[in-house]
């Protein structure tokens, strides 16, 4: 069986278009996504280490429950379920968004492809399912940190008079969130690739704009090849930029 | 050095053995006693699934049972979506693709089709009382559609303002246009047909509007392979000559053919 390869097909017109849209909304899914989740994360994490048994149950039932269903699940949950969940005016004002932003790439000027990003609910949807379920794997590994520090550290804090947030925030978390990046790298690359779950509920990321382009101009190898080294280009400096940050921000080696 | 001629000989061998094995797909579906069909399961009316004996049925299933028996093999039914029709038939995943399929142009440059066998057109699908009465009406408002149909590229064309959101399968589509995610609904007539109908009030949702584009429905066939799609047309022909076209027709759509039209016939 033999296949032409069409790569000038693929890099002009209407399949380089869509690919480079799709590479910007892939980018401000996983940004906006990577943001949230490891806010929500810590602030999940947090609530599990409290004294108060209440909302250390609340944490241990919000992690459990996003950590062992499928991410395709609860996208759907989301989008669809939502639905019944959520009174009717907001409802609508949701269903009806649809608002163009000055995109990362604003600064090339008008007329470029990618300068605006589109916000409609698909959008927000996938980030809210996306920043949930990851936001679950990264309180536990953030609790796996926490516990790595030796107990006398939360001890002195009590002793030299800090509350519980203020020994977080000042002794424990640095320590504990420089022990932890690497399981976070992963999670972020993670979360980049699970961006493309999104397309089943409409979001026009990567993935989508891949098959689109395998059935409106019937060059699939070319197309998936090109998402495949996009992605594998956003993770190699994701987990280089933090790489490097945690190098130059590493103020002692622990073993 | 003697082994090594030995094993170079029978890979050669394979190889040629591998290259003569490309006889036509009429061959093929009659050695293998089944003829794989890629159906959808989902579209009502052409291909969905019994409620009350979990079967596959459909128009589009009574063609492909019509034409394997005239070949005098079994059928074998394999799911399809819009969007992954045309690569399964292409990778000969399936035999012959009848999936609610409209013939273009810029699909026979991968595939080929049959005569056509349905005539539709795209309309859109809105609620009662919206207010939509046409593609005009569409006009910054979200209209759901499918990947990978000539629906979603037809409805760009018709109205650029309108956001166009595509799902992977029609169902998903409809529930968006009841959480009120989307306004509207595009596709071919006889699939917003299904959808209206198989919904639990169907007096809530009316076909609006005019035809936006024609949709004929061809069958899809492999490439260059001109002794089966002669073939189809022939046993499409003999259908309608025999009166099944119409009895199935009736079947399904529940109304008799439109008058005059007819599908293209020829002279055996």
């Amino acid at each position: 069986m033999e296949y032409n390869f069409q790569w000038a097909k693929m890099f002009s017109g209407e399949p380089a278009q869509w690919m480079w849209e799709g590479f910007n909304t892939t980018l401000q899914i996983s940004a906006i996504a990577l943001v949230g989740a490891m806010l929500l994360g810590i602030f999940i994490c947090l609530m599990r280490m409290t004294p108060f048994k209440p909302l250390q149950w609340f944490a241990l039932a919000y992690t459990e429950f996003f950590r062992n269903t499928p991410l395709l699940v609860q996208i759907f949950f989301w989008y669809n379920a939502s639905h019944f969940v959520i009174p009717e005016g907001i409802n609508e004002w949701m269903n009806d968004l649809y608002y163009w932003f000055p995109g990362p790439f604003a600064a090339f000027g008008h007329d470029f492809v990618g300068e605006w990003v589109l916000f409609n609910v698909e959008l927000i949807t996938g980030v809210i399912a996306l920043t949930v379920y990851t936001s679950a794997f990264i309180a536990e590994e953030i609790r796996a940190g926490i516990f790595s520090i030796p107990k006398n550290q939360l001890e002195a804090s009590r002793a030299v008079g800090l509350s519980f947030l203020q020994g977080y925030r000042y002794v424990i978390l640095p320590q504990a969130l420089r022990i932890v990046i690497p399981p976070l790298i992963s999670q972020a690359l993670n979360l980049i690739k699970n961006s493309s779950l999104c397309m089943v509920i409409g979001v026009t990321e990567m993935m989508f704009q891949a098959t689109q382009i395998e059935s409106y101009h019937a060059i699939p190898f070319e197309a998936f090849s090109v998402a495949l080294m996009i992605y594998l280009a956003i993770s190699l400096v994701v987990s280089f930029c933090i790489t490097m940050y945690n190098k130059h921000f590493m103020i002692q080696v622990m073993y | 050095m003697k082994r090594l001629v030995i094993i170079l000989a029978l890979v050669l061998s394979f190889m040629f053995a591998a290259s003569i094995a490309s006889a036509g797909k009429i061959e093929d579906v009659k050695a293998k006693g089944v003829l794989t069909c890629g159906v959808k399961d989902s579209v009502n009316l052409f291909g969905f699934i019994d409620a009350d004996s979990k079967e596959l049925v459909g128009f589009d299933i009574d063609i492909c049972k019509y034409i394997a028996s005239k070949l005098g093999v079994k059928t074998e039914f394999k799911v399809v979506t819009s969007k992954n029709r045309i690569p399964m038939l292409v990778q000969g995943s399936v035999d012959m693709v009848a999936a609610t399929m409209t013939h273009k142009f810029s699909r026979d440059e991968q595939i080929d089709f049959s005569i056509t066998y349905f005539m539709d057109g795209q309309k859109i699908l809105v609620k009662k009382g919206s207010g939509i009465a046409s593609a005009a009406d569409l006009a910054n408002k979200k209209v759901g559609t499918v990947k990978g149909s000539t629906s979603e590229k037809n409805i760009k064309n018709a109205q650029p303002k309108a956001h166009v959101i595509s799902y992977d399968e029609y169902p998903q589509a409809f529930m968006a246009l009841k959480q009120g995610k989307v306004k509207a609904v595009t596709t071919d007539s006889g699939i917003l047909a299904g959808l209206k109908a198989g919904d639990d009030n169907p007096d809530k949702w009316e076909i609006a509007g005019e035809f936006i584009a024609s949709e004929p429905y061809g069958l899809g066939l492999p490439q260059n392979d001109s002794a089966f799609r002669d073939f189809v047309n022939k046993c499409l022909n003999e259908m309608w000559l025999d009166g099944t076209y119409q009895k199935l027709f009736k079947k399904w759509m529940g109304y008799d053919l439109p008058e005059g039209w007819t599908i293209e016939l020829w002279p055996m």
